[in-house]
């Protein structure tokens, strides 16, 4: 190889020289922003995490995993996979094979650094037919082709999204098209400049043999630099227009991973980790999809990848419309291939909203509360043995007292196992705090959180069982109870029948089980209620169900929407866990029961319920045997 | 005369147009798929607002209606459409060939147990309006028995203006019933204290108003604007209800022995089969469409079916009669106009 130029420049690479550098200098400064929005605790987390060996390598393994290979979308679907980690991967290893090759063949670069690995082939001549460079020759020209069939199929996606598993996809904004089409022709540019110079500095399968076919118009030179230009500029727009389109997900994602990585929370809906990950948005529109407010057409453009536009554009009427009516299912959240966390977004945004008065419960005794739950029946005379006799606290909630058939069967099961139990709010209790959490009034949800613990701690009890999956997931995260163990009733029920407590029958009814948002998706309990429910009957899969369970459509997330556009929600969310004709439909949600009941073609229950019905007391021999095993 | 004119269902309204349809020298057919005529007024025990008995209605009205053809327990199995008339199919193997169809499937009561933050079905004390009338009549009812009734609540509107029970109407009749039924419990239980939960009380009929004062001076019952918000259960089975009295704007918890919920008025499924056999159209609240709410609530937009009753919407027992005299005469005139 030797250069063709004594100089090593041409006008043509400026387009490309300025848009790189403009790049480069955006991310820098976001960069320093983003950090230094962070709280200092957090910021110091992320510096120790980067020098820890451990953090470092999953650094790594997430970015080459995710940003390269996206593996999440391989596992959604493969031709979207492909699609994606086609041009990522592909583009990415252009890049670096051609910086090889410049190392390689030349010396003494200086500025040329910038340019030469993306316009080497126009700035040397072949000597000889370098075996050696053969290689580099091939691979150099079958990334391209990877790359082009990944551009080949973004084109059909733009047109058939059916194709790639997605039924609707984002609308894109002005500047997204320019960028979009930027990139498109970026690469079939490539490969014209490239079949341009083929003749003279080398090429492989794709360039060389393209020059040969078109040999009357691609060997004439005079055509040579107008391509050039051409693809310089398309990369300098590309470049150009990237920190306000989509395409900032790319470097920023680099940024969110070590974030993430790091155990960072967010913290403000604008900045720090929350501006990371709303610059880290694709836009692929996965989340449209999976919105459950997406039966409505209306409100497709209440997705996350909306709010994340705009809060790019910090539109603040529609950021504050998309925050306040979201149902919190946290769907979106579970099928982002970035991983944008669209509800914590969403009440971080309600959070900032101040509110001229807000309820004060300073005033609520505690002292009544203990005193009214510290009754636990067993406590003295118990015959169960001392193994397993624990002290229960059963904190039904707010929305199971509106279901009270859920906190009758509960104390029925919980009676039958021989649970020394008393109900903490059985006359009425204080609230968990997790809807004030949800409307982002912390303060609010502090103060509760802080006389429930007061309550708990007090009543002696070793256990306490949520029979509502939307207190369930405060209690886990927000309250801290020393020595007191936090379970749901699907839990504790799979426990009660593990450990034989429970006599449980089976019949042939076929039940279909709802995962609630909170349980499923918010606390990660899947199996519990499906191993309990295999029990008592036949158990059938929804048609989306565990992760991608379908919102019932009455979560109390959401602050505006209307009781009028939840039923269509509810329907649908009905149609899809009837898709495998099941009998009854079990849900472990007060709220899911309660909404499901009003438009569900069949009966809807708590898995408490269902367990009752089926179930009796262990018998006493068994009892006694058990008690002997244990002493 | 031999024109055939199918009345489906046996309730007050069916009898009441079978029974001018034969002062009129007609021989109408009455479908009716229970055992008994009379429907839910046959189950009821006083009327208000004079407290005319249930039976004696119902007894007057099937000895007039009894020159009809009456089928009891038959249901139609299929309408279909003919040139110029319907051929019904009914489950007892008959089928009649007519021109013209007298819809009077009437309404259901709301169930009650949909509701499930009143504890109907989950809680021993609570039962409806419909439960308490069977007691009325029977004396049997182990709700009552079971305790002293020393404290006694009426929820009013369980079903109705609740969007949330998908039936945003008023079922109209439950607000007098309620003062009706307080009265009763306070006649039968003088000791006890009677709590009405009411979000507002439309008093619109003859004598309501005065009712409504009545029960207040001279059967001292309480009167509580606010909507029940939860019910629940203490150990001796008694059921505490708690509710926002929103005149005073204080919450307000009260233990009660028996809790009675006013269940109103849906549209009946009957109706909803029969409009959709004969291909009848439905309005918005579920109840079936007259070809003209003001002028025309008795016609269907069908040539040849007519309406009586609360098939159409809650209706009063005397609204229902008007409304079934009325389709008696239109159905004699459209006989009239065919010949």
């Amino acid at each position: 190889m030797r250069e063709r130029f004594l100089t090593g420049y041409n006008d043509f690479v400026l387009p490309f020289v300025c848009g790189m550098l403009f790049v480069l200098i955006y991310c820098l400064v976001g960069l320093v922003r983003i950090i230094m929005q962070l709280p200092p605790q957090d910021r110091k987390k992320f510096f120790i995490s980067l020098v820890t060996p451990k953090t470092m390598i999953k650094n790594i393994k997430d970015i080459f995993l995710k940003c390269l290979i996206h593996v999440d979308l391989w596992k959604r679907n493969r031709l979207l996979g492909y699609m994606h980690s086609s041009i990522a991967f592909g583009w990415f290893m252009l890049i670096l094979v051609g910086h090889i090759e410049v190392l390689l063949y030349t010396s003494h670069l200086g500025a040329k650094a910038l340019y030469y690995p993306i316009f080497f082939r126009y700035f040397v001549a072949e000597t000889e037919s370098t075996m050696k460079g053969a290689l580099i020759f091939f691979l150099m020209d079958f990334f391209l082709l990877v790359v082009l069939s990944g551009i080949a199929l973004a084109i059909i996606k733009r047109v058939r999204s059916r194709f790639f598993g997605m039924r609707r996809t984002t609308n894109p904004s002005f500047l997204d098209l320019i960028g979009l089409y930027s990139l498109w022709s970026i690469f079939p540019l490539r490969l014209l400049a490239e079949s341009f110079t083929a003749d003279i500095s080398g090429g492989s399968f794709l360039t060389k043999s393209l020059n040969y076919v078109f040999t009357e118009f691609l060997s004439n030179h005079a055509n040579m630099l107008p391509a050039w230009w051409a693809y310089s500029c398309a990369l300098g727009i590309f470049f150009f227009v990237l920190p306000f389109t989509r395409y900032m997900h790319i470097p920023t994602e680099i940024l969110l991973i070590p974030l993430r990585n790091a155990g960072i929370r967010i913290v403000n809906a604008r900045k720090g980790f929350a501006k990371a990950q709303v610059y880290s948005c694709p836009s692929c529109g996965l989340c449209i999809d999976a919105c459950p407010m997406g039966v409505l057409k209306g409100n497709l453009k209440d997705t996350t990848v909306y709010l994340n536009r705009q809060i790019r554009r910090n539109n603040e009427a529609r950021i504050e419309e998309i925050s306040d009516k979201c149902l919190l299912c946290g769907k979106c959240t579970a099928v982002c291939p970035v991983g944008v966390e669209g509800d914590k977004l969403r009440i971080a945004q309600r959070s900032m909203r101040r509110y001229n008065f807000g309820p004060d419960y300073s005033n609520i005794s505690a002292k009544e509360e203990i005193a009214r739950c510290n009754k636990f029946v067993n406590s003295e005379n118990s015959n169960v043995s001392s193994a397993v006799n624990e002290k229960v606290l059963y904190f039904a909630g707010c929305m199971t007292a509106l279901t009270p058939v859920i906190m009758k069967t509960t104390g029925s099961i919980l009676e039958k196992a021989g649970v020394d139990y008393t109900v903490m709010d059985r006359d009425g209790g204080i609230c968990c705090g997790r809807p004030m959490l949800m409307a982002g009034r912390f303060a609010q949800a502090r103060q509760l959180v802080e006389k429930n613990t007061e309550i708990i701690l007090g009543s002696g009890a070793g256990t306490l069982l949520l029979s509502c999956p939307i207190c369930y997931k405060i209690f886990r995260e927000k309250y801290s109870l020393p020595g007191i163990k936090i379970v749901h009733h699907t839990e504790y029920f799979e426990r009660l029948i593990r450990e034989g407590r429970l006599k449980v029958h089976r019949d042939g009814t076929r039940y279909v089980f709802h995962d609630p948002c909170e349980l499923g998706r918010g606390c990660g309990i899947y199996e519990p209620p499906r191993n309990v429910i295999s029990c008592a009957g036949e158990l059938v899969e929804a048609a989306k169900n565990r992760k991608e369970s379908i919102c019932c459509g009455g979560s109390l997330g959401s602050l505006t929407l209307g009781f009028d556009k939840r039923k269509a929600m509810t329907e649908n969310a009905v149609s899809n866990l009837t898709a495998a004709s099941p009998d009854r439909i079990v849900t472990a949600c007060p709220l899911c029961l309660n909404t499901f009941s009003r438009y569900s073609d069949r009966p809807v229950e708590d898995i408490a319920q269902v367990l009752d019905r089926n179930s009796s007391p262990a018998d006493i021999t068994g009892n006694n045997k058990r008690q002997k095993t244990i002493s | 005369m031999k024109e055939n004119i199918v009345i489906i269902g046996g309730g007050i309204a069916g009898l009441e147009a079978a029974g001018q349809l034969a002062a009129l020298g007609y021989k109408p057919i009455i479908i009716e798929k229970s055992d008994h005529l009379g429907g839910h007024v046959a189950e009821w025990h006083r009327l208000f607002p004079d407290m005319t008995p249930a039976r004696d209605v119902v007894g007057g009205l099937i000895s007039r209606a009894s020159g009809s053809n009456i089928f009891l327990n038959t249901e139609i199995s299929f309408v279909n459409k003919l040139k110029d008339s319907y051929n019904i199919m009914l489950s007892n193997g008959i089928s009649i060939i007519t021109r013209i169809i007298l819809v009077t499937t009437g309404f259901s009561v709301f169930e009650a147990a949909r509701k499930e933050e009143y504890g109907y079905g989950v809680y021993d004390q609570v039962m409806t309006n419909r439960d308490l009338e069977h007691w009325f009549n029977t004396g049997k009812d182990k709700r009552v028995d079971n305790c002293a009734m020393n404290a006694v609540g009426f929820v009013h509107c369980v079903g109705s203006r609740d969007e949330k029970a998908k039936n945003p109407q008023c079922s109209k009749v439950c607000c007098i019933t309620a003062i009706k039924q307080a009265i009763e419990i306070k006649q039968r239980f003088p000791e006890a204290m009677v709590y009405c939960f009411y979000m507002d009380l439309r008093m619109f009929g003859k004598k309501y108003e005065d009712f409504y004062i009545n029960a207040q001076r001279d059967y001292g019952i309480r009167f509580i604007r606010g909507r029940v918000s939860e019910v629940s259960e203490n150990i001796d089975g008694r059921v505490i209800v708690k509710a926002e009295d929103t005149l005073s704007g204080k919450p307000v918890k009260v233990t009660l022995d028996l809790l009675v919920l006013m269940a109103g008025m849906v549209c009946s499924q009957e109706s909803t089969k029969v409009a959709n056999m004969a291909n009848l159209p439905v309005d918005s609240d579920g109840f079936l469409k007259s070809r003209d709410n003001v002028t025309a609530i008795i016609e269907s937009p069908k040539e040849g079916v007519f309406y009586a009753g609360a098939c159409t919407g809650p209706k009063t027992v005397p609204e229902t009669l008007a409304e079934a005299r009325a389709a008696a005469l239109e159905v004699h005139l459209y006989i009239k106009s065919l010949e």
